[in-house]
């Protein structure tokens, strides 16, 4: 019994059952519901995959700033009583036609690298796993322009003293404040004439 | 079972991300709520996440040193921040198509026609 | 003076631009000189003055330089004596002239002749203006002068109607009102003023070329001024006639010019040097070359243009021979042989050398003598329409419809002289032939004027026919030989004609009328007037006491009828004719001028409206009368020299014999002043005049017999007379009535042929335009709106993509990226 598959596979029945329940539903409160779950356990996912930090940033921004939003959406546009908005059968049939080929596409692609089968240390989850790495430090040290993952093995490529992510920040910064600002306009109350 | 103790691979991650991807490709391709088409590009950038972090990830990519190891963290990151400003956006879109017509039925924001 | 070639063309040339220079300002500031234009005359008067005293400053220059003016002024019997000339009579047969003394026109006389300006070179044409000064050119300077200054001053009291709007009496309006115009005072010294420079540029003129274009400025002249009063039918009709007729000399007058530039190679008359230096003979000169004592010869260029056919068989054979040495020269030596070209120069040389040598023998033949004479009727050609010679008669008495003054200076003093003295100026040129056609012409119009004189009631037609009648007087004496005794008369009668013309313009300012039945008994009221043209009268009969005295018609018309009895003696058949013509003509000229004067000064008044009306003229027009009458009494007179003056101008050589009409021999002039032949001349002249005189004087002056009996009588030679022996009529049907005819038949062509031609093209072209316009709307405009259409459906069909529908959008965007993804993987796969 290998923990880390049964966690995988648990995560991901329910991340991906309720991504479709998400699809399949047709009532708006209860898609966020699904969706948060969903996105929870893609939350579980990434820390299966080692990747902490950015799963607990998926938990707490994602699904504890995003879908909250959403949710806050979907009650200032509530309408009552709630008017089912069904789409028509034809929809129903030309997406599941898309996302049917896109799957038979995509699935046979995920599994046609060798590389990718298997997972790289046997019987993770056993004790003699190596502990897991903390990923901040050098997620933020990458954030502030110094790769120290990459140290063992420098690209000839680039300069001594990897690239950072520095740049990025500071656009997904100046991005932040703007849609910030944006949004803020969009949403203003609009004085109505008369 | 079989299924337990194999192990994980890229491969498997990538198959949750795709039928994630899928998924919210169809909600956001059917949905006729606005806030429904929303959460399906929500789903589809969650499913990009997964297989950028299955990508990076130490534990499921044979680290030969070809992988693209941090990076992949980085821009789920980047992912995650830039989705939460596109919602934020796009919900304040939403609240003034709501606030003119009363609806969030995307099937009336029709008037753009040619 | 020994620089007399450069004052005389100095004065002479600026007494010829000073009128110019007065048309030109008239032309430019007419209008605006003094009121109304006044000043006009002033300066027009002016300019001719000053050019008159610029003449007399010539004229006496000429006669203080003149040696054999001293030679004559101390031999003042000359001319009356001719005792020495008298005694060798016996000319030898070709009629060389053996007597010595410097009136002998052995030696050429003395001519100053140069360019002024080259206007152009045609390759051996050059057209210059230039001068060619003699005694002649000098006195046709002071008459023409002289008389057109009278007239200029006589003009500015005759027009004065003009200075302010006239209201003419003979042109009636449609409306049934008399044409009300502002008056033409200055135009009409403007007119004036050019006329005076073109007659005397064509006395000047140094070439036949320039002697052409005044000729025809004159003519041009003559046209505005007889179109003076052009709202006038009657006048305007009288200027083209004079015009049109003068054009039909004029082709004559061109024949004879190509004639001579195509054999001479010049149009100069005198001497003179081309650019290189080399002097070039004048016309003159060629046809009557000082090496063979000027008697007249047709010059080797002109036989030779004559003789083409035998010059060009000439060169031929030179070529021939030629041509046989190459084929020698050939057979000889065939690959190299000595030349291969006919050897131009040779030939030309050698056939020009022949050709030289035959000249003398081809000119006995005759070649080129009828070139010459067709030069010299050609150019009489001219003269005959000019100087309103029978054919071309009929436009003078139209002429008369211009202003008194015009008819004066233009119609009897000035330009029908203009012919008279290119027969004087050219007489070398003209063969013995064409001097007998000259004198024929002269003949016949002479007595066909003055019979049509004899009927005449219009004052002024009588001066006109009288004028033709004279100028007819002068070719015959010209035409037999007289050339000091034609241009003498053509002096004397410049003077008493226009006398006569101011005079009866005189009558008509007073009367305002024309016709001679209505005036009479005018003498008492018009003293000055009746008096100088008594002057006149007495001048044109050739009154005088013979032998002792007379007025200036007596001198020339007596050295006229003299030449014509000098004449007959030589040629009795055609001389008998000219003689009686002669002295016919004298008779009928003393009997219808004195008719005019009996008619207009005495007798009752046939008018007493017109009588009561009479006046005498103010100053300004009877103080030129005055001046003219003195000139017509004295101006024959010997002491004035006119005769010596003329003498000096005597054209070289003799006329000599005939060479068509071998019996034809003209006698030298001088024989004409031998005693018998003088004494004939004289008696018979005054006899003439005598008998004309009494007759008029008993139908008229004392009317013992009434003219209407005659005129019953005659019923029908009257009325042939009076409609001017019908010449109007008859030219009218020989040539304008098919001309009229020829351009109806032209205008119906052009009208139904060529118009409808014109109107169908235009038809079609329309319609072409028509199918063009089809075209464009519906195809072009078609082709365009049907591709704006489809375009504007495909638009429409590719907008009904956009339906605005958001999930169809997703459903397209995920569907292109499906079918991408799969694409690229398929085609990388592979």
């Amino acid at each position: 019994m290998n923990w880390h598959s049964f966690f995988f596979l648990l995560f991901a029945a329910i991340s991906c059952g309720f991504a479709v329940m998400v699809v399949l539903s047709s009532n708006i409160v209860r898609m966020a519901f699904y969706l948060i779950v969903s996105l929870g356990a893609t939350a579980g996912l990434f820390f299966l995959a080692g990747a902490d930090f950015v799963a607990a940033m998926q938990l707490m921004i994602y699904v504890g700033g995003t879908l909250v939003l959403l949710v806050f959406g979907v009650m200032l546009t509530a309408q009552s009583p709630f008017v089912s908005m069904k789409t028509s059968g034809g929809d129903w049939i030309l997406a599941f036609l898309l996302s049917g080929s896109l799957l038979a596409f995509l699935i046979p692609a995920a599994f046609s690298v060798s590389d990718w089968r298997e997972g790289a240390t046997p019987a993770v989850g056993s004790v003699d796993a190596p502990p897991p790495r903390n990923t901040a430090d050098r997620l933020g040290l990458g954030l502030l322009g110094v790769r120290v993952d990459k140290l063992e093995d420098r690209p000839a490529m680039l300069r001594a003293g990897m690239a950072g992510y520095l740049l990025p920040f500071e656009i997904v910064s100046v991005h932040l404040l703007v849609v910030l600002v944006g949004a803020a306009y969009l949403a203003r109350t609009k004085r109505r004439a008369g | 079972m079989d299924l337990l103790s194999q192990s994980v691979g890229v491969s498997h991650f990538m198959v949750v991300g795709a039928i994630m991807f899928v998924s919210g490709v169809v909600c956001m391709a059917t949905k006729r709520n606005a806030l429904g088409v929303l959460m399906g590009i929500e789903l589809v950038l969650n499913g990009a996440n997964v297989n950028f972090v299955a990508l990076s990830s130490e534990f499921l990519t044979k680290d030969t040193g070809g992988g693209i190891g941090l990076d992949g963290q980085l821009i789920a990151l980047f992912v995650i921040v830039l989705a939460a400003a596109e919602a934020a956006v796009a919900l304040a879109i939403v609240l003034n198509f709501y606030n003119n017509h009363a609806t969030i039925d995307v099937d009336r924001a029709d008037e753009l026609k040619g | 003076m020994e620089d007399l070639h450069t004052v005389l063309p100095f004065l002479l040339g600026l007494a010829w631009l000073l009128p110019l220079a007065s048309f030109t300002l008239i032309v430019l500031f007419g209008p605006r000189m003094g009121a109304h234009g006044v000043a006009a005359s002033y300066l027009a008067t002016g300019a001719i003055g000053s050019g008159f005293l610029l003449s007399v400053v010539a004229l006496l220059a000429w006669g203080l330089s003149s040696p054999d003016r001293n030679a004559a002024m101390s031999q003042p019997a000359a001319l009356e004596g001719h005792g020495e000339h008298a005694d060798a009579s016996g000319l030898d047969q070709q009629g060389l002239d053996h007597h010595g003394g410097g009136h002998h026109a052995v030696t050429p006389p003395r001519a100053y002749s140069g360019e002024w300006y080259t206007l152009g070179r045609f390759g051996k044409l050059k057209i210059t203006i230039g001068y060619y000064i003699d005694a002649l050119t000098i006195g046709m300077f002071a008459m023409v002068t002289l008389i057109a200054t009278c007239i200029h001053f006589y003009a500015i009291g005759y027009m004065h109607d003009e200075l302010h709007d006239v209201t003419d009496h003979e042109v009636t309006l449609s409306d049934g009102q008399h044409l009300r115009r502002p008056g033409r005072f200055h135009r009409f010294f403007q007119y004036m003023s050019l006329f005076c420079f073109s007659m005397l540029g064509l006395v000047i003129a140094g070439n036949i070329a320039m002697v052409f274009v005044f000729w025809e400025l004159v003519g041009i002249c003559s046209y505005f001024l007889i179109g003076f009063y052009i709202e006038r039918k009657s006048a305007s009709n009288a200027a083209n006639k004079a015009f049109i007729v003068n054009r039909v000399g004029d082709f004559g007058m061109i024949i004879g010019l190509m004639a001579l530039f195509a054999s001479l190679g010049t149009f100069a008359f005198g001497d003179g040097v081309d650019d290189k230096g080399k002097p070039t003979a004048g016309i003159f000169s060629q046809v009557r070359a000082p090496a063979n004592h000027y008697a007249l010869q047709a010059p080797a260029s002109m036989v030779r243009a004559a003789a083409a056919a035998r010059v060009r068989a000439i060169v031929a054979d030179h070529f021939q021979e030629d041509a046989e040495e190459l084929d020698e020269a050939h057979l000889a030596a065939p690959a190299k042989p000595a030349r291969k070209r006919p050897d131009f120069d040779k030939i030309q040389a050698a056939s020009e050398s022949e050709i030289a040598a035959e000249i003398a023998d081809w000119r006995e033949q005759g070649y080129g003598y009828w070139l010459l004479v067709i030069a010299g009727v050609g150019i009489f050609c001219g003269c005959v329409g000019k100087s309103a010679q029978f054919p071309l008669h009929v436009w003078l008495p139209d002429a008369m419809e211009g202003p008194t003054p015009v008819s004066a200076l233009v119609h009897s003093a000035t330009m029908v002289a203009a012919g008279v003295y290119l027969v004087g100026r050219f007489y070398p040129v003209f063969a013995p032939e064409v001097l007998l056609v000259i004198a024929y012409t002269g003949a016949i119009t002479l007595l066909l004027a003055a019979t049509i004189a004899l009927t005449a009631t219009d004052i002024k037609r009588v001066l006109a026919y009288s004028t033709v009648s004279q100028l007819g007087y002068m070719m015959l004496a010209l035409g037999v030989g007289g050339w000091a005794a034609g241009m003498f008369h053509l002096i004397t009668h410049a003077f008493f004609k226009s006398l006569l013309f101011l005079c009866s313009g005189s009558v008509i300012h007073a009367c305002h009328t024309n016709e001679m039945p209505k005036m009479g008994g005018l003498l008492k009221k018009m003293p000055i007037t009746g008096y100088t043209m008594l002057v006149g009268c007495l001048a044109i009969m050739g009154a005088g006491v013979p032998f002792l005295i007379g007025l200036s018609g007596y001198y020339s018309k007596d050295s006229i009828i003299a030449q014509a009895i000098s004449f007959q003696q030589r040629n009795p058949a055609h001389g008998t004719v000219f003689f009686y013509a002669a002295a016919g003509g004298a008779a009928m000229t003393a009997f219808y001028m004195f008719r005019l004067w009996y008619m207009t000064f005495l007798g009752p008044p046939r008018d007493h409206h017109i009588h009561e009306h009479a006046h005498e003229s103010p100053t300004i027009m009877y103080a030129p009368l005055i001046v003219l009458a003195v000139f017509a009494a004295v101006i024959g007179w010997p002491v004035f020299g006119v005769t010596d003056l003329l003498e000096q101008a005597r054209p070289a050589g003799e006329t000599g014999q005939g060479v068509l009409l071998a019996s034809l021999a003209y006698p030298n002039e001088h024989d004409s002043h031998a005693p018998n032949i003088h004494m004939q001349a004289t008696l018979y002249a005054f006899s003439t005049a005598l008998g004309g005189f009494l007759l008029a004087t008993v139908f008229y002056g004392v009317r013992w017999l009434n003219p209407n009996d005659v005129r019953q009588q005659f019923g029908a030679v009257y009325r042939f007379l009076l409609n001017k022996w019908y010449f109007d009529e008859l030219y009218d049907a020989v040539f304008v009535r098919p001309a009229r005819g020829l351009a109806k038949v032209i205008a119906s062509f052009d009208r139904l042929g060529i118009d409808r031609l014109i109107d169908n093209l235009a038809r079609w072209t329309r319609g072409l335009a028509g199918i063009d316009d089809l075209i464009d709307r519906y195809l072009v405009d078609g082709a365009v709106n049907l591709t704006a259409g489809w375009t504007y459906s495909l638009g429409r069909s590719l907008r009904s993509v956009q339906t605005g529908k958001l999930r169809q959008y997703v459903m397209l965007i995920v569907i292109g990226t499906v079918a991408l993804t799969i694409l690229i993987n398929f085609a990388s796969a592979k």
